[in-house]
This record gives C-alpha cells, sequence and structure tokens, in this order.
C-alpha cells in the first residue's frame, strides 16, 4: 500500500463558549465541533465527507488548512505533520504546503473578491509562489482558464458579469493556479442549478484524470458524492461515524445514522420503494452533545451501553470503519 | 372530467427593470385538482416562483401580472376586489414559505401570531382559537403543544418551525396549499420527515397542493403531476410516472439525466460522465426567439428558432411543448 | 474565438458611478457640492470687493439692500454680503474635510485594528471609543477654544495664521472619529471572515497584502458614505461655534457671519439670510452625496 497523501489523526476542534463580562470574557462551555477525527486519503483517491449542517465536516476541512488552529491532533500531508509548521513562523514551509494543498470554497459569489477581475484573482496565487517568474504568469493564466472551460478574455471581467457556474470555475482556476496535489472541494455544486452542477462534477472528475488530483469533497448532497467520490466518511455531531469505499457505503451501510441518512434523500423517481427509516427528533446542538454514542438519542437500535460508552471506530470489513456498539 | 380547483392560463408575469423588461412568466397554463398535488419544478430564473406568487397576487415590484387568468373555484383572482380577495388568501389558498426562520414574525409567540390569523378570519372567540391552535399544532406532530403556544420563533429548531409554518397554513381549512420549497432550507433527515408530514396531511385532510421545487427527488416523491419550468414557460406536464419514466421534451430528459443518482453506481470500469446540458440559462431580458430552449437543446431543428411552441396535448393528461414533439407552435 | 475582444467591462467603481448617475438626489448632492468647490477656488478672483473693505460704512451705506453696486446688499458693518459669503467656502470646505480628514485616519486605524485582531484589543477600543462618543464635544470645543486663545497670548504661536480655526478643525477631528472607526470595525470584521479573504490565506497571500488590497478596497465605499455625511457635520458644528462667538475672528465663516448679523435681521434681513443660505446648501449636498453614494455603493439595492 502506498503512502497516504493526507493523513488525519485524532483532529480536534473545540471552541469554548465565552460568556462577555465587562470586559473579559469568560469560558463557560465548550462546543466539540471537531472531536477526535482520523482518515486517511490516498494519491489519487476522492474521499466523500458527508453530514448534515453542524456536524463539523468545513470545521475540519478548515482544520487541515489552518483557517482554525485545531486544538489536538496532527494533520499529516505527505509524509510532513503540518500542523506544527503552520504554528511555526518559517513562511517558506507554510507556502510549500500551501502550495500543494488548495481550498475550493462553497459560495462562489463570496470566494472572489468583487473588486478584482478574474485576471487580477488568478494572479494573485502566482504573485505569492512564483514570484520569479513573472514573464509566464499570463500565459499561466491563459492556461488555466482553458483548463477550467472559460476563454482566455474573461480574465478581464468582474466576477458580477459571471454566471454561479462561471464563477465556480474562477474558483477552481484559482485553486489549480500553483499546481496543488490535493484539492478541497467545500460544497461547490450545491450553490449551483442542476444543470450546471453536472457541468461542474464533470470539469472536477476530468481534471483529476488529467492532472492526478487528490480531492477531500465535502457535501450534503449524496447523489453528487456518490458520483464523483472512491471513498465516502460520514460525520455526525464532530465525530466520524463511518468510512468506507464508496459502493460499499452505499450498498451495505452499517451505521443507522448513515442508513437513515441514505433513506431520508428523496430519490427521483416516483416508484422508488420506499422503505425509509425515519429518524425521530433533530440534530442536538454541539454544545450540549449526548453523552455515549452522539446518535443513540434518535437510534431505534440503541443499546443501554449506547448511552454510556462513545463507541470507538472499528474495521467492519475492508476498508470500512464505523463507530456503533450495534451495527446493522 | 371535473372542473379543476385551480387553472391557471396564459399568466404573464414581467419584471420592470432600469435594463427592460424581464419577462420572468410568460404564458404559463397548468392546473390543479381537487385533491391532487402539482409538483412545479425548474432551475432558479425559470420562473416557478414568480408564478406562484403570482397566483395570490404576491408578486413584488418591480415584478407586475401583465396577463392571463387564475381561476380558483370559478373565480378570477386576478381581477377580483382587493377585499375578496382577503379572504381567499391565507384562507381557502394558503402558503408554506421557505425559510421558516424568517417566515414567521420574531417578536410574538407562536399562539398569539397564530391565534390572531384565526380571529382576524373567522368570527370565534379566543378560547376557541386557542383550542383551535393546538389541535393544529398536535396535527404537525408537534409535542406538548399547550407549552409551545407561549414559545417564540428563536425558541424553536428549524424543522420545529417549518411545523408552525404548515401548521399556520392550514388554520383556516384551505383547500389549497402553495409550497414554495417548504424544505430546501432544511437538513435531509429534517426535510425527510416534513415531506412526510405534509404528504400525511394532505392525505387526511384531502386538500390539493402546488409544491413548487428545485429538487427532482421531492417532486418524484410527492407530486401526482408534474409541470417542468424553462426560461418563464411550461415544457411539460404530465403525471409523475410518465415525468420520470417516458419524458418528452428534450428539457426534462436532459434535467433528469444530469442528475448524479444515489441508486447508480459509478465506480468501476471508466470513469463516468455525467450528460449534461450545453450553455446555460438564457437572460430573460432578451430571450432566445422561438423556443427558449432551443440553443441548448440536441434536438433543435432550424424551425425551433422560429416558432414558440404551444402547450399541446400527446396523451391523456401529458401536454408538452416542442414542436419535435408534436405540439402546435406560433410563428414568431 | 471571435476575432474581437469584447471591450473591458466597467469596474466596481464605474459601475457605482453608473447608479450613482441615475440617482437624482445624489446627483443634485454633487452639483451643489461641486459649486461650492468651485465657489471655493475662484473666490479670491470672483468677490466683487475684498472682504475685508468696510468703506461702505464710511459712505453711510452700511446695512443696505441689494442693488448693482452690492448684489446682496452690504452688512451692519458695511461688508460687501456677497463677497463675505463666498470667502466663507473655502473655510466651511476646510473645516469640513480637515475634520473629515483627521477623523478618517483616526477611525480607520482604530477600528480597522479593532475589528481585524479583535479579541481584548476589539473591547478595549471599542470602549475608548465609546468614551470618545459620550463627551459633549461642543462644551469642550467651546472650553478649548476659549483657554487656548487665553493661552497663546504672548508666544510664537500668537503669530500663526488662523490658529483659531486649526484648534476648531482639530478639535472637530479629534471627537468626530468614533463613527468612523465603528463603521471601519464592522467592514473589517465581516471582511475578515469574508471566504475571499479566506481564499487569500489559503493561497498563503501576506496578512499586509490581505489588508491593503482585499480588506480595505472592500470597506472603502461605506467609508466614504459616511465620510460624506461627516463634512456636512462638520462644517455645521464649525457653524455652530463661529454663531456663539468662539470662532476664529481672522476667518472669514458663514457662522461667524450670522453672529455679526442676526441682530439687525429685522432691518438687513440679507445679512443673515445669505450665509443661512450658503450654509443649507453646503450641508444639503454633502448629505444629498452621501445619500447617492449608499444607494451606488449598497449591494443590497442593485437590481
Amino acid at each position: 500500500m502506498t503512502e497516504a497523501l493526507l493523513e488525519v489523526r485524532n483532529l480536534s476542534k473545540h471552541y469554548p463558549v465565552l460568556k462577555r463580562g465587562i470586559l473579559l470574557q469568560r469560558k463557560a462551555a465548550e462546543i466539540r465541533a471537531v472531536d477526535d477525527v482520523s482518515f486517511s486519503i490516498q494519491p489519487g483517491e476522492t474521499l466523500g465527507l458527508v453530514g448534515e449542517s453542524g456536524c463539523g465536516k468545513t470545521t475540519t476541512a478548515r482544520a487541515i488548512l489552518n483557517l482554525v488552529t485545531p486544538s489536538a491532533g496532527s494533520v499529516r500531508f505527505a509524509g510532513q505533520d503540518i500542523v506544527p509548521v503552520f504554528r511555526g513562523s518559517d513562511r517558506r514551509a507554510q507556502l510549500a504546503i500551501r502550495r500543494s494543498l488548495q481550498y475550493v470554497f462553497q459560495d462562489p459569489y463570496l470566494s472572489l473578491n468583487p473588486r478584482w477581475t478574474i485576471g487580477e484573482t488568478l494572479r494573485e496565487p502566482l504573485r505569492v509562489h512564483l514570484a520569479d517568474q513573472q514573464s509566464a504568469w499570463q500565459a499561466r493564466i491563459d492556461t488555466l482558464l482553458e483548463m477550467v472551460g472559460l476563454e482566455p478574455h474573461h480574465a478581464w471581467r468582474y466576477p458580477h458579469e459571471f454566471s454561479g457556474g462561471q464563477r465556480q470555475r474562477v474558483g477552481v482556476a484559482r485553486a489549480l493556479a500553483v499546481e496543488p496535489r490535493l484539492l478541497i472541494l467545500d460544497e461547490p455544486v450545491s450553490s449551483l442549478d442542476i444543470s450546471v452542477r453536472a457541468q461542474i462534477l464533470n470539469l472536477l472528475v476530468e481534471l483529476q484524470d488529467r492532472l492526478g488530483l487528490t480531492y477531500l469533497y465535502i457535501s450534503h448532497d449524496l447523489s453528487s458524492v456518490r458520483f464523483i467520490s472512491t471513498h465516502v466518511a460520514v460525520m455526525y455531531l464532530g465525530k466520524l461515524v463511518e468510512i468506507a469505499p464508496v459502493d460499499t457505503l452505499f450498498a451495505t451501510p452499517g451505521h443507522h445514522y448513515t442508513r437513515a441518512l441514505l433513506s431520508a434523500i428523496p430519490v427521483p423517481d416516483p416508484g422508488a420503494a420506499s422503505t425509509r427509516i425515519a429518524l425521530q427528533g433533530e440534530v442536538p446542538s454541539a454544545m450540549n452533545r449526548p453523552p455515549g454514542c452522539p446518535f443513540h438519542p434518535r437510534c431505534a437500535a440503541a443499546l443501554p451501553v449506547c448511552s454510556r460508552e462513545e463507541p470507538p471506530l472499528t474495521a467492519f470489513g475492508p476498508g470500512h470503519r464505523l463507530a456503533c456498539h450495534n451495527p446493522a | 372530467m371535473a372542473e379543476p380547483l385551480l387553472s391557471v392560463e396564459d399568466l404573464k408575469v414581467h419584471f420592470f427593470t432600469r435594463d427592460g423588461v424581464v419577462r420572468a412568466v410568460d404564458g404559463v397554463d397548468f392546473a390543479v385538482n381537487r385533491g391532487e398535488t402539482l409538483g412545479i419544478v425548474g432551475e432558479s430564473g425559470s420562473g416557478k416562483t414568480v408564478s406562484s406568487l403570482a397566483l395570490l397576487r404576491l408578486v413584488p415590484p418591480p415584478a407586475r401580472t401583465v396577463g392571463g387568468r387564475v381561476v380558483f373555484e370559478g373565480t378570477d383572482l386576478l381581477t377580483l376586489p382587493t377585499k375578496a380577495l382577503g379572504t381567499i388568501r391565507g384562507r381557502r389558498i394558503a402558503m408554506v414559505f421557505q425559510n421558516p426562520a424568517t417566515s414567521l414574525n420574531p417578536i410574538y409567540s407562536i399562539g398569539s401570531q397564530l391565534g390572531e390569523i384565526l380571529l382576524w378570519h373567522e368570527p370565534i372567540t379566543r378560547a376557541e382559537a386557542e383550542a383551535r391552535v393546538i389541535s393544529l399544532l398536535t396535527l404537525v406532530g408537534i409535542t406538548d403543544p399547550a407549552a409551545r403556544l407561549r414559545q417564540y420563533p428563536h425558541e424553536l429548531s428549524g424543522g420545529m418551525k417549518q411545523r408552525v409554518g404548515i401548521a399556520r397554513a392550514l388554520l383556516c381549512n384551505p383547500s389549497l396549499v402553495l409550497a414554495d420549497e417548504p424544505t430546501t432550507a432544511l437538513d435531509v433527515t429534517i426535510q425527510a420527515q416534513i415531506l412526510d408530514l405534509l404528504a400525511d396531511l394532505r392525505r387526511r385532510l384531502g386538500m390539493a397542493m402546488v409544491l413548487v421545487t428545485h429538487d427532482m427527488g421531492v417532486v418524484a416523491r410527492m407530486a401526482d403531476r408534474i409541470t417542468v419550468m424553462y426560461a418563464g414557460r411550461v415544457c411539460e406536464t404530465a403525471d409523475a410516472a410518465t415525468i420520470f419514466r417516458a419524458p418528452q421534451h428534450p428539457y426534462t430528459r436532459a434535467l433528469l439525466d444530469s442528475m448524479p443518482r444515489i441508486d447508480h453506481r459509478y465506480t468501476g470500469g471508466a470513469r463516468q460522465v455525467l450528460p449534461t446540458i450545453p450553455g446555460r440559462p438564457p437572460n430573460l431580458l432578451d430571450p432566445p426567439a422561438g423556443c427558449r430552449f432551443h440553443p441548448r437543446c440536441p434536438d433543435a431543428i432550424a424551425d425551433c428558432r422560429r416558432i414558440l411552441p404551444l402547450e399541446t396535448e400527446i396523451a391523456p393528461g401529458h401536454t408538452v411543448s416542442c414542436i419535435r414533439r408534436g405540439s402546435q407552435g406560433i410563428a414568431a | 474565438m471571435h476575432g474581437t475582444l469584447p471591450p473591458k467591462p466597467p469596474g466596481i467603481w464605474r459601475q457605482g458611478w453608473y447608479r450613482f448617475r441615475r440617482n437624482r438626489g445624489g446627483m443634485l448632492g454633487l452639483i451643489l457640492v461641486a459649486l461650492v468647490v468651485l465657489v471655493a477656488l475662484t473666490c479670491f478672483v470672483a468677490a466683487p470687493y475684498d472682504p475685508n473693505d468696510q468703506s461702505a460704512m464710511l459712505r453711510g451705506a452700511s446695512r443696505q439692500g441689494p442693488s448693482a453696486l452690492h448684489w446682496l446688499g452690504t452688512d451692519r458693518m458695511g461688508y460687501d454680503v456677497l463677497s463675505r459669503v463666498l470667502y466663507g467656502a473655502p473655510t466651511a470646505l476646510a473645516v469640513g474635510l480637515g475634520a473629515m480628514a483627521i477623523a478618517s485616519v483616526i477611525g480607520v486605524i482604530i477600528g480597522g485594528i479593532a475589528g481585524y485582531v479583535g479579541g481584548l484589543v476589539d473591547e478595549c477600543l471599542m470602549r475608548f471609543a465609546e468614551f470618545f462618543m459620550v463627551i459633549p464635544v461642543f462644551i469642550v470645543i467651546l472650553a478649548v477654544v476659549r483657554l487656548f486663545g487665553i493661552m497663546v497670548v504672548g508666544t510664537w504661536m500668537e503669530r500663526v495664521p488662523h490658529l483659531n480655526l486649526m484648534t476648531i478643525i482639530a478639535l472637530l477631528g479629534l471627537f468626530g472619529w468614533p463613527p468612523v472607526a465603528r463603521m471601519a470595525r464592522a467592514e473589517f470584521l465581516r471582511l475578515k471572515h469574508a471566504e475571499f479573504v479566506e481564499a487569500a490565506i489559503c493561497i498563503g497571500t501576506t496578512r499586509r497584502d490581505i489588508l491593503a488590497r482585499h480588506i480595505l478596497p472592500n470597506a472603502l465605499p461605506s467609508l466614504i458614505v459616511l465620510v460624506a455625511l461627516g463634512i456636512g457635520g462638520a462644517i455645521l458644528a464649525e457653524t455652530m461655534v463661529s454663531f456663539l462667538g468662539f470662532g476664529d475672528p481672522k476667518a472669514i465663516s458663514w457662522g461667524q457671519l450670522l453672529y455679526f448679523n442676526y441682530e439687525s435681521l429685522k432691518v438687513a434681513p440679507w445679512g443673515s439670510v445669505a450665509p443661512g443660505v450658503a450654509i443649507f446648501v453646503t450641508v444639503l449636498g454633502f448629505n444629498l452625496l452621501a445619500d447617492g453614494l449608499t444607494d451606488a455603493f449598497n449591494p443590497r439595492l442593485r437590481q
């Protein structure tokens, strides 16, 4: 087995809940937005990270990129733990990591500077990483635009003149500007229309094959996850509850939350057999997470032990791990 | 065949902007029978939401309904005096909104904002109103409704708020409910709960529903009949099974094909590619002549550029507006 | 690809200008402000009389109504009203622009740091700003101007031209920054978490570049609106100080003209009405301009 390109080990991000005093604030509680999450991605693979809002999937991505500082755990990229690098002050080492690890944002309306033309936006990564090759910038920008299906003259335009799909193409081009190895895609298609969604998904797949990229694909939309991913990880209330190769997860989900999640997706087929597992209640707030298995209050198969002990993530099948005391 | 509960004929809503007239809804027809759920699907800008707002004359300026008829239980809502419309709006036709967080007034308790509506519409006492609100909150699956009456919207979760929104719509026993993306703002598992609730209520109360959404999965689960809209016009209307199994309009087909499916294997062998619709929806300031879909249509012929297709019944209960499928049309 | 490239499309500023041009109130404001600026630049040649020319009084022609000789008449001390009003424009602009320049620099620095750094620094700086906001500025200005005027007597500072006016400008600036700081803080806070700023962090852009190239340019439109509004406010404040007789006796300001002439309001109303109209036009101009700018730069109102 080859070395994993990205290996996240026991990653946690806890936020203190502050009560405001007159001048100082004091800690009243703690939100465990990401709690002890571990997974790895092999080169060339796509890991789909799924879960409902507030489950910590975006925070995981932001902690990997050090947009938020992880509270604990390690993030190894190509064998190197990058958390201490970002803590330190070695700008060169930081830039080397930034260069190979890029992020594509959910909302292409917000992730582009409205005052910059597309060309200026694409020039920024080049200025930071390829400052000494200024003469090659223009050619690179043209290549990037072509790569994501735009035309060279689009470089003169401003974001507000583009449709959502085109903006997302620009977001992808910016991330690809410095030839990264891993792309973190945070809900890249959820704000787009159905017909445009397919175009962007195809583009992502095509670029992955062409450039040998590795993806971490974050989404709540399981159908796009099924399309693009090779592996899927499911999060619930800051915990990773199940991880498996994509077809295994969709065919034989082991965790009761995964099963409920899959069955809740409306299938575009009016005759589809309705074997839905109706979930009772709603996701509790991450501030008062239930003890034991975080899912037990909503779980039909909960055992007494579920409310006491937190189930560890254990092997369930080939490449299939899940955290459940009473798997299906 | 019985008279439909609601029939919309040649509805036109235009936005009068500084840059010109945006023909957001441009000659739309559909009908809803008693007790039936009609799903209106389309992408953003297809005019689905504007059409549903126009039914109750709720289109905001700079939009204006410039033509058509909306016949509900025998009366044309577009020509009705405002006062008479008030007795229908919220009473005979109720609305469920997309965003439960903003559709409830944050400064009134649940009990008072629901109670006020009843007292406004019906000659009943406060105690009767409260009893009815409690029974409705129970109906929409809210536990301990008596206690919820005194709570404020911010104290409820998103799913609960949407349940309250549904209870509010049902207060006056409407015969038609307009639901505009009622589950889009909710998480998947909560969405499933709300959809189940809506389906169950519709069965039990026998009301008709217009469900406006962009989610093909949602209409597949909920709708009896489906109307597909594109760029302010109707492409195709048929019963749900036909739309999904034997769609006729090229746009409907392309739309269904372009969606990734969770019940489909994409791994193994060569990487798969989703069929896509090339290009993007037209600018409605200056829509393409003829069929509005023709620039993106794989089946387009020269005539499509010239002839505006009209909705034509090609099989019982199945209307299509595409000249390649035998629709009539008018030359531009 | 087609042979010709499409023309370079308008940027945000130009787009803002397109929207602004369609706003009637804003355009009126711009015209009024332009008029005041024009007068301020040309009054030294355009004014028919020297503003300190009191010769009319010697001829017994003070408090005369408008005539061919004196278009707006003369006031009770024999000055030509038109000339005095015209010479008031540069003073008013100096006060408005000077005070707001000081206020903007302080406000953007303090508000920017508070918003960008956040935490305890933010708390302290904002409490500091609030402290400045609750001080009755007017009384402080009156007291300081009077005290300062007494203190400088007999020192070299006495010979500094318009010292009194400069003191007023400085004080208006020193007390006028909190609103700018609050706006700057809100904008920096919002933009700090904007996705395009996070995208820049992911790319590895330095903090200085993020502040100078991403955050500040995006915060500018809202700040400009506030500053435009502040200019009108500062002019009005100086007018009030001068009207109370605490203004700079050597500078010609509209407030001072009112102070000199309100007593003869009944016999020679032109002496008070003319500077009053000038104040009204200027302040209205800046306020309309600010309104127009708000509309032009507020993306929520875009269609």
